[in-house]
């Protein structure tokens, strides 16, 4: 697990590797929103009725509400005119029915990413449903995944073909108005990941979707809805990348998990937008709204991300533990540079009896960036016996970067049991100085001892996103290093 | 929201009537605080919780209710409850229902060029000083409790120590509220000037009528010098009907040391704000203590700014929450660019022994400085199962066993303290907390 700090050293020193842009004929709205652009999209995705009012009262909501401004964050107005909302590649027009018939330029576009479509050259047994802009390209293995009944298809796509339960979970884990940007979303979402786990079923493979934004003056507004229904498991990853531009782009995603009755759903996300470059120009801003319900006793949801991109981060995926003994984790890696911002952290909602959740929270800054943790522990009166461990942890890596702590604990249950623990500093010249007594170099010793602050968060992550995580931060953090 | 018209109203037309006579009110520089205040407070009102800083804590009660002040003291004061909390170690000024009582009160003896005077008088004798210095500690902060307090302070405590002097005894401030026809309003202001090595210790000590319904809103401001020593002991244990705000502001020079205990035993609605900001190697340690039950809501505000390098904060506040008693705990701890070196460490720990309580912590770090080490913990839980089960294997009945442990939980804080009688005095407070069996004042 441990990838040798000579890989991470060949890393310093890479640039944002997947910075490129993909030359397409794209078929996108101008920019611009109002309701006819909401019925136009709703029209575009051939959404079912009921779809097109459940946009429309999202739209409405929206245009009610204020920018959120109560991160530690420094956010540039955003002009919500000037984006596009609706960009796809001409060739995806009809809709490619296979693998073989999507734009070779598209599937090239994934190579290049080293992300697996073929299902020949399978890494490990990955499906994956692959987005690009606002629409979905390829899902592979759905065949496979269909023989045990796994629903694994993008969502506009179970619109279409399961429109009754995508009815009956779409937004009652995140309604609507739930805030500013998930109200936006609401309106205009274009694609994303529609998941159902059947009852009992171990979903055989793990589920991926790769985010891609390649046009510019669009927004990716993408929505993810995952159902583990009783006793099912599911493990779910996601990545996303974006090419090198100077304006800022918006990537409003909305993401609904829901676990029934003893189901577990783990969900990992390695975050690589692009960051904006040195001088802060640029970059993607990353607001995400990302929350999951513990419907059912005994059930579990598990959010890992490893967040190294993006110009600013405003994230905070939480659980809601309804289920007696159901148990929310997060472990969190957040890392920032140059003038990057991070406003992130998790919320533990303790409903039901037993109810665990352990939040860990690592974050790393450097540069001029600002990195804050922002939590939310809340224990409603029914939730006896709750428990929670929170520690979340800062490194300082120069001294004109922030690292900000701002826990919230609110409990009214009298054998809750809460535990907070928060700690900020730099790497200790005695740890230094015990490396390099060993012989190592000064680098090397760095990277070991950011490797090893890092790794209660690594080894929650599934193996192949392990390896790329531990490669992120190499990159990240370039320029800092030693 | 008219509600908040008609309050904000109400306090513009106090004003109007008092402005001739509140403390102070012959000087101009004053009279400009003041209207500025008032102005203030006219447009924003008290603090809302749509506020950040007052997510927790609802003033709305003291909003439904018209405060007034009494000019006429002398009549009502219960002396009993007053020689109850006199310290006989320290010297003392009294307050009664936010004016001087001379005749109570112990005035020290002083060192040369030092002054120690109610607020009123000093404004009369030392006008220059107390222009340069009045509200140079409040940090920038605005909110209505500060503005209201500007505006309508009747008296308080006024201490000037010059370089390297110090008092011979602790000094203590004893503000009792009486019973009265209405509901009285209590705005006290004290002020602090420490020169360079002077040091000083102060005990306020909060006390009212039980049962009585009043409002003690209170500012402090501490300027302490380079090389100074400052300790300070807050005893709140006013009526259970009570509201009290009080704001302690510091400015700490460079190699000052700053200690500070809170107890909150009393009030119906409390909250205390302690800030402090600390420049190049000065030294911070507070600590609190907060029971509280029945339907008594109580906030601890803390902040701590590092502004220069090699400064050290130490923090502990512990809550104890019976009945349909809530606490708030907010903690923020701020590094700012350059103050390397920084070392702080804060701590919260709250025992929930009802049903209906609620805790409600919020610690926070802020660093923008890299070469720091900071940490803060929280904790709320409730006894340890096996130490009741320690206590009952060796003849101690549950009720009495989780009765010790609580004690022995609050009396952590209470034996930091070093005044023999004032410790004595918080003991006797914290003793009234536990009216059952179980407890007995000899174990002491």
């Amino acid at each position: 697990m441990s990838a040798s700090s000579e890989n991470i050293n060949e890393l310093i020193g890479e640039k944002y590797k997947d910075g490129f842009v993909t030359e397409l004929e794209t078929d996108s709205f101008p920019p611009g929103l109002d309701e006819q652009i909401v019925r136009a999209l709703s029209a575009k995705k051939n959404d079912p009725e009921f779809m097109t009012e459940w946009r429309l009262d999202g739209y409405k909501q929206w245009l009610t509400m204020d920018n959120p401004d109560w991160a530690q964050l420094s956010i540039e107005p955003i002009d919500y005119q000037a984006i596009s909302y609706y960009s796809a590649p001409k060739s995806l027009e009809d809709g490619p029915k296979s693998l073989d018939e999507v734009d070779p330029q598209l599937l090239e576009t994934y190579k290049k990413l080293g992300i697996p479509l073929g299902e020949q050259e399978r890494l490990a047994g990955v499906a994956v449903d692959a987005v690009f802009d606002s629409v979905s390209v390829a899902t592979t293995f759905k065949d496979k995944l269909s023989e045990v009944g796994v629903i694994f298809c993008p969502i506009s796509e179970a619109l279409r073909d399961h429109p009754e339960l995508v009815k009956k979970y779409l937004g009652t884990v995140v309604p609507q108005g739930d805030n500013f940007f998930a109200a936006l979303n609401s309106a205009v979402f274009t694609d994303g990941s529609f998941v159902y786990i059947p009852k009992g079923v171990r979903c055989p493979m793990e589920l991926s979707t790769y985010f891609r934004i390649n046009a510019s003056n669009t927004g990716q507004f993408e929505r993810t809805l995952i159902i583990a229904d009783e006793g099912s498991y599911v493990s779910y990853l996601e990545g996303c990348t974006a090419p090198m531009r100077d304006e800022n782009q918006l990537h409003a995603a909305v993401v609904e998990l829901v676990a029934m009755e003893g189901a577990e759903i783990k969900y990992s996300t390695v975050q690589n937008w692009y960051p904006g470059d040195e001088n802060g120009v640029g970059g993607i801003y990353n607001f995400v709204t990302k929350r999951g319900e513990c419907r059912g006793a005994n059930s579990k949801i598990s959010w890992t991300q490893v967040e190294t991109g993006s110009a600013i981060t405003w994230k905070y995926p939480s659980c809601v533990l309804l289920g007696d003994n159901s148990v929310g984790e997060f472990y969190s890696v957040a890392v920032t540079n140059n003038y990057q911002q991070a406003d992130t952290g998790s919320k533990m909602i303790h409903i039901g009896k037993n109810s665990k959740s352990t939040i860990i929270a690592k974050g790393i800054s450097a540069g001029k960036s600002q990195s804050s943790y922002r939590g939310l522990v809340k224990v409603a009166k029914s939730a006896e016996n709750a428990r929670n461990y929170t520690q979340c942890d800062s490194l300082l890596m120069g001294d004109k970067c922030g690292a900000h702590t701002f826990p919230y604990v609110e409990v009214k249950q009298p054998s809750a049991q809460i535990e907070h623990e928060a700690s900020t500093s730099k790497i200790s010249e005695d740890q230094l100085f015990f490396c390099l007594q060993r012989g190592l170099s000064a680098d090397d010793a760095v990277s070991m001892i950011v490797n090893g602050f890092c790794k209660e968060v690594f080894k929650e992550l599934p193996m192949e996103f392990a390896v790329e995580a531990q490669a992120l931060l190499g990159i990240s953090l370039e320029g800092s290093v030693g | 929201m008219n509600q908040d018209l008609k309050i904000t109203d109400f306090y513009q037309s106090e004003y109007e009537k008092q402005r001739g006579n509140l403390a102070g009110s012959e000087l101009g520089w004053l009279k400009v605080q003041r209207e500025q205040a008032i102005k203030n407070f006219s447009e924003n009102g008290f603090p809302s919780p749509r506020e950040e800083e007052w997510r927790y804590t609802n003033v709305r009660p003291i909003e439904r209710k018209q405060f007034t002040s009494v000019a006429d003291i002398t009549s009502t004061v219960d002396e009993a409850l007053l020689r109850g909390h006199r310290l006989e170690s320290a010297d003392s000024l009294v307050f009664i229902d936010g004016q001087f009582s001379a005749e109570r009160s112990d005035l020290p003896q002083l060192p040369e060029g030092a002054v120690v005077k109610n607020m009123a008088d000093a404004l009369a004798s030392h006008s220059e000083l107390l222009e340069a210095k009045l509200g140079r500690a409040l940090h920038d902060e605005s909110h209505g409790f500060l503005d209201f307090n500007s505006a309508f302070f009747s008296d308080g405590l006024f201490i000037y120590l010059p370089k390297n002097s110090a008092l011979s005894k602790p000094l203590q401030l004893l503000f009792v509220s009486t019973k009265q026809d209405v509901a009285q309003l209590s705005t006290i202001r004290n002020l602090l000037v420490i020169e360079e090595g002077a040091s000083v210790e102060l005990i306020e000590t909060w006390v009212g009528e039980a049962g009585h319904c009043y409002l003690n809103a209170a500012v402090t401001e501490v300027l302490a010098g380079e090389n100074s020593s400052i300790k300070m002991t807050k005893l709140q244990a006013e009526s259970n009907k009570s509201y009290h705000f009080g704001g302690t502001y510091v400015k700490q020079a460079k190699h000052s040391i700053f200690n500070h205990q809170s107890f909150s035993f009393g009030g119906a609605l409390v909250r205390n704000d302690l800030h402090t900001g600390l420049r190049t190697a000065a030294d911070v340690t507070l600590d609190g203590l907060f029971l509280v039950g029945g339907r008594q809501h109580v906030d601890n505000h803390t902040r701590i700014s590092h502004t220069q390098p090699h400064a050290t904060s130490r923090e502990q506040y512990k809550g104890i929450l019976s009945d349909k008693a809530r606490g708030v705990f907010q903690g923020r701890v701020i590094v700012q660019e350059g103050a390397q070196k920084t070392n702080s460490e804060m701590n919260n720990h709250n025992l929930l022994l009802s049903d209906n309580a609620e805790i409600d912590a919020k610690p926070q770090l802020e660093i923008y400085a890299d070469d720091v080490k900071c940490a803060h913990g929280v904790t709320v839980g409730q006894l340890d199962d096996e130490s009741i089960f320690f206590l009952q294997s060796r003849g101690i009945d549950s009720e009495r066993a989780k009765n010790m442990l609580t004690f022995a939980f609050a009396n952590e804080q209470v034996e930091k303290i070093e005044l023999a009688d004032l410790k004595l005095l918080v003991q006797e407070q914290l003793l009234k907390q536990f009216p059952q069996e179980g407890i007995e004042k000899e174990w002491l």
